[in-house]
């Protein structure tokens, strides 16, 4: 696991809670509780009442396809061994929109309002990234 | 007394190309000497230089940050010196305090340029640049996506909602490519591409295949602005900024609501034209930076042109390229001309001042009395958008 070349997520200290609970396989959401507003990414106040009252919500972890790119060429050497790439936003009902890859799936298969799933993959002791793959059906 | 305004009297372009001997400070030597010539004003006249900052030119930047331009060419009335930077709306901000300047009253001429070479940076370096400057580098970047990668998104997105086929989306480049194909200044002059050209170029991030994605250039172009009562000494080189608007929508594409910067296009160019006291159908030249092709339909869209989600079709029926009766992006876009990184927001307001004076040859809009102009900056996070015309109102 340590010989991860790929680039890691640059944590800031209120997103730690976030990558910690990727670690835990949990899909944390910031939430205000002054306001109520879900929020992605996770910041230090919140950009709807500027409140520093933030706590975390669990996601149930479904999504749904908004719209993907499969890329095949164009990115740095250490992705290259990973094309294609299947590049994705995903709705999650709790209100928020997410960039992930697609795993598990052919890029053929991939469509606008599929179902998928929360999937995590350990990269380093520190660092394990959400990943989604489609809902077996 | 009646507002200052701002008018370009005087320009200059380095061709878009790759041109790895030829030095940033060689192309902008040229550009701004060229843009006092063309104005016919003296280099002392000059009183201030508000440089497009290039990006990923870290050396050029400090050098322009840092005042460089006036010691170098002795421009010896400059009062002062700045540096903007918004990415690709970098040049409209230099703009915007340039005629602040103006508006001062101390200030006659100010001198806007702009350089950038790529061809020398190695290409990693480059897809680096475009994956982690404008996009997030803890929600994004991780993930590979590439700047392609990041517009594919929303271009697949784009096909979806609207039906658009990829033949009429790669229609968009077939047309900016054949303004392109007749402009010296394009690194695609005398290649147009037919569509089985673009569709069967290699995929890169679908729906985007190579064609329909940038080919990082180097480049250069500088203007002078003055006043409009300064302006009108200089007869029919002038061309006249009549009105301006902008909305920021937001850095990270994931977050953009307006997907499409329909109602970014729609608010900025309503916010311009009503400063202008024109509409949309007084417009005789449409000049969009959007860098992909998407962008060329959902602006038509934003715009009023067309309904939503009638842009691509718009394109596909040869409307908008050269010949059409709804002329756009004459200047080709990034992709009908070659990225000359923040410069391309630069070549399109020189390319709209040429079609505005009468100046563009083959690719002349007859009788071309207005223009609007949009451009954007980093991931499209905002449209800025500006009337310009070739006679003060």
């Amino acid at each position: 696991m340590s010989d991860y070349k790929k680039p890691l997520p640059e944590i800031q200290p209120f997103s730690q809670a976030f990558w910690d609970g990727t670690r835990e396989h949990k899909l944390l959401i910031q939430h205000c509780g002054d306001c109520g507003a879900n929020i992605f990414y996770p910041r230090r106040d919140c950009p709807e009442c500027w409140s520093q009252n933030l706590g975390w919500i669990e996601a149930g972890g479904r999504a749904v396809v908004y719209t993907y790119s499969v890329t095949y060429e164009g990115v740095e050497e250490k992705f290259a061994d990973d094309l294609p790439i299947i590049l994705a936003w995903i709705d999650l009902p709790e209100g928020i929109r997410m960039h992930t890859n697609l795993l598990e799936c052919e890029p053929e298969e991939v469509h606008i309002g599929m179902e998928v799933e929360v999937i995590y993959k350990q990269v380093t002791e520190e660092i394990t990234l959400p990943y989604f793959r489609p809902v077996a059906s | 007394m009646a507002k200052p305004g701002l008018a370009v009297i005087g320009i200059a372009e380095v061709a878009t190309c790759r041109d790895p001997e030829r030095t940033r400070w060689d192309i902008l030597l040229d550009v701004c000497m060229g843009a006092i010539r063309d104005a016919g004003i003296d280099k002392n006249d000059v009183g201030a230089v508000i440089s497009n900052n290039p990006m990923a030119q870290p050396a050029m930047q400090n050098d322009m940050s840092l005042g460089k331009i006036p010691e170098v060419m002795g421009l010896k009335g400059c009062r002062d010196i700045a540096i903007c930077n918004a990415g690709g709306a970098s040049t409209t901000n230099c703009l915007r305090l340039a005629e602040q300047h103006i508006a001062s009253g101390q200030v006659d001429f100010v001198l806007v340029p702009h350089t950038t070479v790529q061809s020398d940076m190695p290409p990693q370096d480059l897809i680096n640049f475009f994956a982690t400057a404008p996009l997030d580098k803890q929600f994004e970047y991780p993930y590979g996506v590439s700047f392609n990668g990041s517009m594919g998104l929303i271009t697949q997105r784009y096909l979806y909602e609207t039906g658009a086929t990829e033949e009429e989306l790669a229609a968009v480049t077939v047309a900016l490519r054949a303004w392109g194909a007749l402009d010296p200044r394009s690194i695609f002059y005398g290649k147009p591409v037919t569509l089985e050209d673009v569709m069967n170029s290699r995929m890169i991030s679908t729906p985007l295949k190579a064609k329909e994605c940038n080919l990082l250039a180097d480049g250069g172009g500088a203007m002078i602005v003055t006043s409009h009562e300064k302006a009108k000494e200089f007869g029919e080189k002038a061309v006249y900024k009549l009105g301006h608007g902008t909305r920021f929508m937001s850095a990270t594409p994931m977050l953009r609501e307006d997907v499409f910067h329909r109602q970014s296009y729609r608010e900025s160019s309503a916010d311009a034209l009503a400063q202008a006291g024109l509409s949309i159908d007084d417009m005789d030249l449409r000049q969009i930076y959007g860098a992909y092709p998407y962008t060329q339909c959902s602006a038509l869209e934003g715009y009023g042109v067309c309904e939503e989600g009638q842009g691509a079709r718009l394109w596909a029926e040869g409307r908008c390229g050269p010949g059409g009766d709804i002329p756009c992006t004459t200047m080709g876009d990034a992709t009908g001309r070659g990225h000359s990184g923040s410069g391309v927001s630069m070549a399109f307001y020189l390319d709209t001042v040429r079609q505005l004076r009468g100046e563009s040859e083959e690719r002349q809009v007859a009788n071309c009395e207005h223009a609007i102009l949009t451009t954007s900056g980093g991931s499209v996070m905002n449209t800025c958008t500006t009337v310009f015309g070739r006679a003060m109102r």
